[in-house]
């Protein structure tokens, strides 16, 4: 069969496009447990092949973990199977495979703001028994103990923590020093610092937060809520604190602060947020801390040396942290039917002091008494987990943050004012409350 | 052939059809009338879901979005796509080939990743080429657009973003029909005296009028079920009023906290019964032509 010139090349055109396409779609698909830190990990090998389905995002924090596992745990009859996914994804993965009676993972990556509700829901196993059992093997006792409730309900563990993320403030040294100012330590000195960054001609919008209006906003709400010293709902259970003075303070001051940010921070996420920092036009973030560590990376951006970090300022004077504490752990899904010895001794491993510590400066570990100097911003981690609000602990936490989130994008966005906005959000926290 | 070899080979398609796509289109019309959440039996509740979904005025501005985008987007690609293939039907046979693959390009890209690095050209934070190319032609007369949070220019990235990706299924189609028409036909109208533009408005357009039927067909069913990218290009879809339908559905029916498949396969039931009322002209008058030919 002749082929004419132009058919040739028109194959090639078209071959190029869908390799373009198709590199697109691989990207990312490498889980890094090649190169991961080897622990021991010494299980009885079972009698079968057994097959062990990890789900747990990846990034820089979570990722040593979760690789460690996959490459320490993989041997004799046992293979640990780990694909790369995004927190969206894993979201969606674990309402899925907790669903019915049989699921596709045997081991899922939990956090302290979902454990509650899915504890109450029976869909994690409790992992007291098994923690007592192999405490001394794993030396699980020097994991934190406030970790280690938070991971907690009702007096039970229903996660083994590997790693916290705390609220962290970052800020530009060498502006500060030039600016003769100060790291803030309430809302007020916040905007006075930001201010005199923005007169000094030096920064436009001198602060970054991530406050997408389609989710980061309610962990920004929520963070300056419990500064005032409230929470989602009353300790009665039953009234939810949206229409208190607290409420529209927070709503307020979370709006004083927009005259320093840039016009579109409502769609800015995490990612966003790290980026105006690399670029230079930021001077000060808040944001998780397993996103500090980016920060210092050459690779990643010509400032990499001008960061310092300390601990998020206070709403007002003598209040609590603008903070938020989350545990990332791991649990047993109420439906593997694999032998829950195995797993949790693959979790044991997995959050073992070698692990624990080869996980540094990328996590900020839940073990106690690492040497973290290796650690940028572990001193301002450090006191930031001391100055944070307590946690909301409660299973109506997730569904009230979702059924605010738009109605606080739309209070922040200047679409609804901050008393129609707490009157929705009352009426839909009461919703969410009745239906518990 | 053989009745056997027949259902030997037509069984799989069938079986792959059924599980597919009628498995999943029945359990979304049961789903319509129940209350569910993962993993348990649903509740029947009647015509509750539909009652839900009609009261909610989102749903209504998701409609509206969604149609808008869906004329404009199709407007412009079928009279773009026309005036781009009329000139790459002209090129040579060394240049076509070329071109056709450089366009084809934006058309095998994955929407998700192709509106990420679409969005990067209006976003400050990672360069937004187009911010500092408007601001340099027009003298910084724009100052810094918000692409993002102002309805009408995040409608018009969303769209321009939709085109870029679609245009090139609509060129190479259209392209495919243009191939076909009669020279003899183009040459008689040439003698005739008719101009360059009677030729293609009397003469060429009505001989590919099935390609355009078809191209129209596939236009509406694919930007009414526009989606992901409006996640990367407009995060603030709900405030904005650029929720489309499927967005819609999709924080309905899967958004944490919020899991409600009853009320989503609803609102999925009412956008299939718009699809068909949209598509009955189109479909109609394919099935005429095919019945003519």
């Amino acid at each position: 069969m002749r082929v004419s010139r132009s058919s040739r090349i028109l194959a090639v055109g078209l071959l190029t496009a869908s390799l373009v396409g198709l590199t697109a779609c691989g990207a990312g698909s490498r889980t890094g447990a090649e190169t991961a830190t080897k622990v021991a990990c010494d299980f009885q090998n079972p009698p079968q092949a057994t097959t062990i389905n990890v789900l747990a995002y990846n990034s820089s924090a979570v990722d040593p973990y979760s690789n460690t596992m996959v490459s320490s745990c993989t041997h004799d009859n046992v293979t640990v199977k780990h694909d790369p996914i995004d927190f969206a994804g894993q979201v969606q993965k674990t309402t899925a495979t907790l669903a019915g009676d049989t699921g596709t993972y045997d081991v899922i990556e939990t956090y302290s703001f979902v454990v509650p509700d899915l504890a109450k829901r029976g869909k994690l196993l409790p992992l007291d028994d098994l923690f007592a059992k192999y405490k001394d093997t794993y030396k699980l006792d020097d994991i934190d103990e406030n970790l280690r409730k938070a991971m907690s309900y009702e007096g039970k563990l229903y996660g083994l923590p590997m790693q916290t993320q705390v609220l962290t403030m970052v800020y530009r040294k060498d502006l500060f020093e030039k600016n003769n100012l100060t790291p803030p330590t309430t809302f007020d000195e916040l905007r006075d610092v930001s201010k005199k960054l923005q007169d000094s001609g030096d920064m436009k919008y001198p602060l970054a937060l991530p406050w997408s209006a389609s989710s980061d906003i309610s962990t920004a709400y929520k963070a300056t809520l419990n500064s005032l010293g409230k929470n989602f709902v009353a300790d009665d259970g039953t009234t939810p604190n949206f229409e208190t003075p607290e409420s529209t303070k927070a709503l307020e001051e979370m709006k004083s602060l927009l005259p320093f940010m840039d016009p579109q921070a409502t769609t800015f996420d995490q990612p966003k947020v790290q980026q105006q920092l690399y670029n230079g036009s930021a001077a000060i973030g808040i944001m998780f801390s397993g996103r500090m560590n980016d920060l210092v990376q050459q690779k990643n951006t010509k400032l990499y040396d001008k960061f310092a970090f300390a601990a998020p300022p206070a709403v007002e004077e003598g209040g609590k942290q603008y903070g938020a504490l989350s545990v990332d752990g791991w649990s047993i899904p109420f439906n593997t039917k694999v032998d829950k010895d195995l797993l949790f001794q693959l979790l044991g491993s997995s959050v073992s002091e070698d692990a624990s510590k080869a996980s540094i400066p990328a996590a900020y570990p839940a073990r106690k008494g690492l040497d973290q100097s290796a650690s940028p911003y572990a001193a301002a981690a450090e006191a930031a987990i001391a100055g944070a609000p307590p946690a909301e602990a409660q299973p109506w936490v997730p569904p009230i943050t979702s059924a605010t989130t738009d109605i606080i994008g739309s209070v922040i966005l200047g679409k609804q004012s901050v008393e129609e906005g707490t009157k929705a959000m009352q009426a839909a926290a009461e919703k969410v409350l009745a239906e518990q | 052939m053989r009745r056997r070899e027949f259902w030997l080979l037509v069984t799989p398609s069938v079986i792959v059809m059924f599980g597919f796509m009628l498995v999943p289109l029945y359990r979304t019309v049961r789903w319509s009338f129940q209350q569910v959440e993962y993993g348990a039996p649903g509740t029947e509740v009647g015509l509750a879901n539909f009652a839900a979904a009609m009261s909610d005025l989102r749903l209504g501005r998701a409609v509206l979005f969604t149609l808008g985008l869906t004329v404009v987007v199709t407007a412009f690609c079928l009279v773009f796509g026309y005036i781009l293939a009329t000139l790459i039907n002209v090129l040579g046979r060394r240049w076509r080939p070329v071109v056709l693959g450089i366009m084809l390009i934006p058309y095998v890209l994955p929407h998700v990743v192709g509106a990420v690095a679409f969005s990067w050209l209006f976003d400050t934070n990672f360069g937004g080429i187009v911010n500092f190319l408007v601001n340099f032609v027009s003298g910084d007369a724009l100052g810094e657009p918000l692409w993002f949070i102002e309805p009408w220019p995040n409608r018009l990235i969303v769209a321009a973003n939709a085109i870029w990706f679609m245009l090139p299924f609509a060129m190479l189609m259209i392209l495919a029909g243009l191939q076909g028409v009669s020279t003899e036909t183009l040459e008689a109208a040439e003698i005739d005296g008719a101009s360059p533009l009677q030729r293609h408005l009397h003469v060429i357009i009505p001989s590919i009028r099935g390609v355009l039927g078809f191209v129209l067909l596939i236009f509406t069913m694919d930007v009414l079920r526009i989606f992901d990218s409006l996640i990367a290009l407009s995060p603030q879809a709900v405030a904005l009023g650029n929720e489309s339908i499927m967005l819609y559905i999709y924080n309905v029916a899967f958004r944490e906290g919020a899991v409600n498949l009853g009320l989503g396969s609803a609102i999925s039931v009412l956008t299939i019964l718009l699809i068909l009322v949209l598509l009955y002209p189109s479909i109609r008058a394919l099935v005429k032509e095919a019945q003519a030919a």
